[in-house]
């Protein structure tokens, strides 16, 4: 059986009743078996997902309604909560912690008949650029496996680069769905901050962040966000896309359109593999008939510091919550008092969030709010304010989504700031609220390549339309593994 | 400047316990430092904005409980309060 | 100069479900941790959804209070760590970008004193901690989230106040306006707290936390003054601190100087936008307001000839003014508030007399029609009011069951009339030179018929007979 096709390959094959789900399901978890060893995308896998598929399939034969997904396996990355299914977060804190309900997403796609095979692996509580940062060991790139799969959603994009699942749901909070999606070869998709529901999702930077899908093609993307976007009231935050179809005129292509380069984005330090490879896009972009010309957005020299800066406050706020009294790991509260037992507790943090805490402490504090908090809030809204402008001359923005090619396990972990850099592509996207699309584009030297378009608040469809023309443009070799 | 002593108010600001603050100093110091780049952006002018909804789409004020008896899928419950350390 | 502000906090007891989630506001009849959900629970990926009553409520507390209302208001975190916050971050409002708590800038007056709002602000209320063990020795602290979530009002006054008498006037008159308004129910047990600072002759101000009722706030402020004068003519220096009150000891005592290591980081809740509240909304909260207590007490006054003390025992009393515009006609109105604010008051003094008395505004219409056409003496109605709260029984078959009709049969009365005249041959001499007198014989009749003779019809008849 054929596990590299994409979503909307799969259902049609089981409308056509050419596979059943339970087949292609059972099929998939072979592959997890016979690969994870290597790769360990998956923190926990979902034994009953075979039954749920069967179950689909039952549905298919009678002609009963069949959601849109018709059992497809899906991968959701650890912090999304999955009723009675273990959300760790890849962290000690919350090793034992069973989510009591389901994130929105989650009651969504269990709607349109979606399969879960597992949970997978992220940097601990979305902190982090590699999956390094996982308290339950890495993730490795299919690609050459001595190299980082990217992160934090790096067990989303291993699970679909490498086929074990058709499609993965990843949360972007700086990055995090693109630049996994680019270091191993998949589709990953940012929406419009409010465009998809975060309840269920675990808080990291709760003012910015999005989930966001990891799908094989452009068209899986669409097809993710029509189940799952739209108004939810269980969150303040969401934003009316008015019921729209992502998928339908995916094909309207780029004729006419103007798109920016962000010269801030293709400077010194991006590698020439990188810089070439989105020379290349451009000019491809420009055969179809889009116009290209540069644009300087100079606050992005800025962005990844007021990044940091705004993402470790609401971080040390957004994971106070995590004192081992109401849910975590085994820690009996006897015989301490509170302070240091919540202090001892918080031990089983990694050492990166730790880290991100002490910084979330220091920079919102008496005396440094004014230094570093309240600046970082300015240089965001300044950001905003100058890409607004860009978007009136604008239809869209074109980048590298990482100035880097994939880095070996372990080159860059020990050197914050360089770590912190990788991000300088992808920041401005989520301190603005626009969507933005990593897409596969070349791969050298045997390691991918991914280019990054960006378009105007709620202009997700069309973002899409230009993502998948310049999807169509290339065709990669498959992944060696 | 960010010393030892700093890193110690803040952690302890923050509930963590930190067995070697030294190794901390080293790599917030220079997280901090990179921060010090904010200075040049020249926002002091900006304002701060956020998302804003009309009143009408809050919540409407009626009471759902919630389908399950959730304290029992919690930690520390014995019976029925939760249990948490004693105060000093 | 004595300087006293006060922190109040009031819970919207009358909402239906808590600030951010749709547990039940009222948290009092459930079994400990029954009423809770992901959200109020800060269980990990929940995410709060603010309740619309409450910020219409909010806006028409601070229109109630003479404040100036935004159009745009936002909510904070106030970060710290304590048992009693699920999220160890409490949801509340601030004005650090510009004005944006639910309410600023407003007064009320106490007496001829007017005490100036700082703010109003709408924010959550924490969990319930109860201590195992006794204090010295607490060996787990026991949590009850029922609470957590609970839509709280914090109502800021600048340190206007210069004397307890004061403070406990104008919580009073919070009480009664909150009441009046419908937003909440300060008679429930942990309804209204409130938080005092004092200061004495441009001194430090020293906070007082931890105080259980209003009673007690009363008696803190008193004894903190006491104590700061005590310091101050010792020349000894009064620390600005935070100090907490012991119940049992009945003294405020310094806190620990653990609220020093305190720094709350407010910023921006990014899980709840700024929400506009604009004008055209705010006009119609407005409208849709209850009448005010003084204004109430305004019309009882001009409109019904109620003397002034009636009109204000009535109009800053829910219970009271509701029966009484529900009863009220133009004749009646004037005995109507005689009888709420004379003879009932005493029957339904308390939170379980009124829930459990019958009495309804047909009752009291019925009884004031009845005492003034004379069918029942006044007496006789106190003793009606006691059966009617406590049965609910028609007028009529109360009156006929216990036999408190007044004797009006004519020839009844004349017997009775001519028994008095024979026994009181001097009172009736005194009665026909001087008619003034004549009451002593009126009365004499009404105690041979305990009270039930008809006063006019008794007048009239005796008269007759005298002449």
């Amino acid at each position: 059986m054929n596990l590299k096709i994409s979503a909307l390959e799969f259902v049609q094959e089981v409308k056509n009743g050419n596979i059943s789900a339970e087949d292609f399901v059972a099929k998939t978890l072979e592959r997890i078996q016979s690969v994870d060893d290597k790769l360990h995308a998956f923190l926990h896998v979902n034994e009953k997902a075979v039954d749920q598929a069967h179950e689909i399939d039952k549905k298919v034969k009678s002609g009963d309604r069949v959601g849109a997904c018709f059992g497809m396996p899906i991968s959701i990355k650890d912090n999304i909560c999955i009723k009675d299914s273990k959300t760790t977060c890849a962290s000690k804190m919350l090793e034992n912690f069973v989510a009591p309900y389901d994130a929105t997403v989650i009651t969504k796609l269990k709607e349109q008949d979606a399969v879960f095979v597992g949970k997978v692996n992220l940097d601990e509580f979305a902190m982090g650029l590699t999956t390094e940062f996982s308290a339950f060991g890495p993730s490795k790139n299919p690609w050459n496996t001595e190299y980082v799969p990217g992160g934090s959603s790096g067990g989303s994009a291993v699970s679909v680069s490498a086929f074990e699942c058709i499609a993965s749901l990843g949360s972007d909070t700086g990055g995090s769905v693109r630049n996994p999606a680019s270091f191993c070869s998949t589709v990953g998709y940012k929406p419009t901050y409010g465009l998809i529901s975060r309840y269920g999702l675990i808080s990291y930077a709760n003012s910015i962040e999005q989930i966001g899908p990891l799908t094989r093609t452009v068209k899986d993307t669409a097809f993710m966000l029509n189940i799952i976007s739209g108004l939810d009231s269980n969150d303040n935050t969401t934003v009316d896309n008015k019921n729209e179809d992502y998928l339908s005129e995916i094909d309207s292509g780029v004729e006419g359109k103007k798109i920016g380069i962000i010269t801030e984005m293709i400077e010194e330090g991006t590698d020439p593999a990188v810089l070439s490879a989105t020379k290349d896009a451009i000019s491809k972009l420009e055969n179809l008939g889009a116009t290209c010309e540069e644009i300087s957005l100079d606050m992005v020299k800025y962005s990844v510091a007021a990044y940091y800066t705004i993402t470790a406050t609401e971080a040390g706020s957004n994971l106070a919550r995590y004192d081992n009294i109401r849910y975590g790991y085994d820690f009996p509260v006897e015989g301490y008092e509170f302070n240091s037992y919540i202090a001892k507790a918080r031990r089983n943090f990694g050492p990166e969030v730790t880290r991100r805490m002490i910084i979330g402490g220091f920079v919102p504090s008496t005396g440094h709010a004014g230094k570093y908090f309240l600046k970082a809030l300015k240089v965001k809204s300044k950001l905003t304010r100058d890409i607004n402008e860009a978007f009136k001359k604008f239809d869209l923005l074109i980048a590298p989504t990482v100035p880097i090619l994939p880095f070996k396990m372990g080159e860059k972990i020990d050197d914050p700031i360089a770590l912190f850099l990788v991000d300088i592509n992808t920041v401005t996207a989520n301190l603005t609220g626009k969507p933005a699309i990593s897409v596969p584009f070349t791969i050298s030297n045997g390691l991918p390549i991914g280019i990054q378009l960006l378009a105007d608040s709620m202009q997700d469809k069309s973002l899409l339309q230009a993502a998948h023309a310049l999807e169509q443009t290339v065709s990669l070799p498959e992944v060696p593994i | 400047m960010v010393t030892e002593e700093e890193i110690e108010r803040v952690s302890k600001l923050m509930k963590i316990d930190v067995d070697d603050h030294k190794e901390y100093v080293d790599k917030v110091h220079t997280m901090i430092d990179y921060f010090d780049i904010l200075d040049s952006a020249g926002v002091e002018s900006e304002e701060i904005s956020m998302q804003e909804i009309p009143i009408s789409n809050l919540r409407e004020d009626k009471y759902i409980p919630f389908d399950e008896k959730l304290i029992k899928k919690l930690n520390n419950y014995k019976g029925t309060y939760v249990r948490a350390p004693k105060m000093s | 100069m004595t300087k006293i502000g006060l922190e109040i906090h009031c819970q919207l007891t009358n909402l239906e479900s808590k600030l951010f989630c749709s547990c039940k506001a009222n948290y009092r009849e459930f079994e400990i941790n029954e009423n809770i959900c992901p959200v109020c629970m800060g269980l990990p990926g929940s995410l709060p959804r603010l309740n619309q009553e409450a910020v219409k409520k909010g806006t028409m507390i601070a229109m109630a209070l003479n404040c100036i209302t935004p159009e745009k208001i936002a909510f904070f975190r106030k970060n710290y760590f304590y048992p009693d916050l699920p999220k160890n971050f409490q949801i509340t409002q601030l004005n650090l970008y510009g004005d944006t708590s639910i309410g600023g800038a407003g007064s009320i007056t106490v007496g001829d004193k007017k005490i100036r709002i700082t703010r109003i602000q709408l924010e959550e209320d924490p969990g319930r901690l109860i201590y195992e063990g006794s204090s010295s020795k607490n060996l787990i602290t026991l949590v009850d989230y029922n609470r957590a979530g609970t839509p709280l009002v914090e109502i800021v006054t600048e340190p206007d106040f210069e004397n307890p008498r004061q403070v406990r006037d104008f919580l009073n008159i919070l009480s009664d306006l909150l009441e009046n308004l419908g937003v909440s129910d300060p008679s429930l047990e942990g309804a209204m707290r409130a938080d005092a600072n004092v200061s004495i002759e441009g001194g430090k101000k020293v906070e007082i936390k931890n105080i259980g009722s209003f009673h007690d706030l009363e008696k803190a402020v008193h004894f903190e003054i006491t104590r700061q004068e005590s310091l101050y003519s010792r020349d000894i220096e009064i620390i600005q601190e935070t100090r907490h009150w012991d119940d049992k000891r009945k003294i405020t005592i310094s806190s620990r100087s653990k609220e020093e290591e305190l720094d709350y980081r407010y910023f921006l809740e990014g899980d709840i936008p700024w929400v506009r509240i604009d004008s055209k909304t705010q006009e119609k909260l407005k409208s849709k307001m209850p009448e005010s207590i003084s204004s109430k007490k305004e019309r009882y006054i001009s409109k019904y000839d109620i003397p002034t003390q009636v009109a204000d025992v009535l109009s800053s009393d829910k219970f009271y003014s509701d029966l009484f515009e529900e009863s009220y006609t133009e004749a009646n109105a004037k005995e109507i508030a005689n009888i709420i604010t004379t003879d009932l008051m005493g029957l339904v003094d308390t939170r379980e007399k009124r829930e459990e008395s019958k009495i309804t505004a047909a009752h009291l219409s019925d009884l004031a029609n009845s005492i003034q056409s004379g069918k029942i003496s006044r007496n006789s109605a106190k003793n009606a009011l006691y059966e009617i709260v406590k049965t609910g029984k028609d007028l009529s078959q109360v009156m006929s069951e216990l036999d408190l009709g007044n004797v009006s049969d004519e020839s009844e009365l004349l017997g009775i009339i001519q028994e008095v005249v024979s026994e009181e041959p001097q009172a009736v001499e005194q009665a026909k030179s001087n008619p003034q007198t004549i009451n002593y014989l009126v009365g004499k009749v009404m105690q041979k018929t305990k009270g039930k003779a008809d006063p006019k019809l008794t007048l009239e008849l005796l008269k007759k007979q005298i002449e």
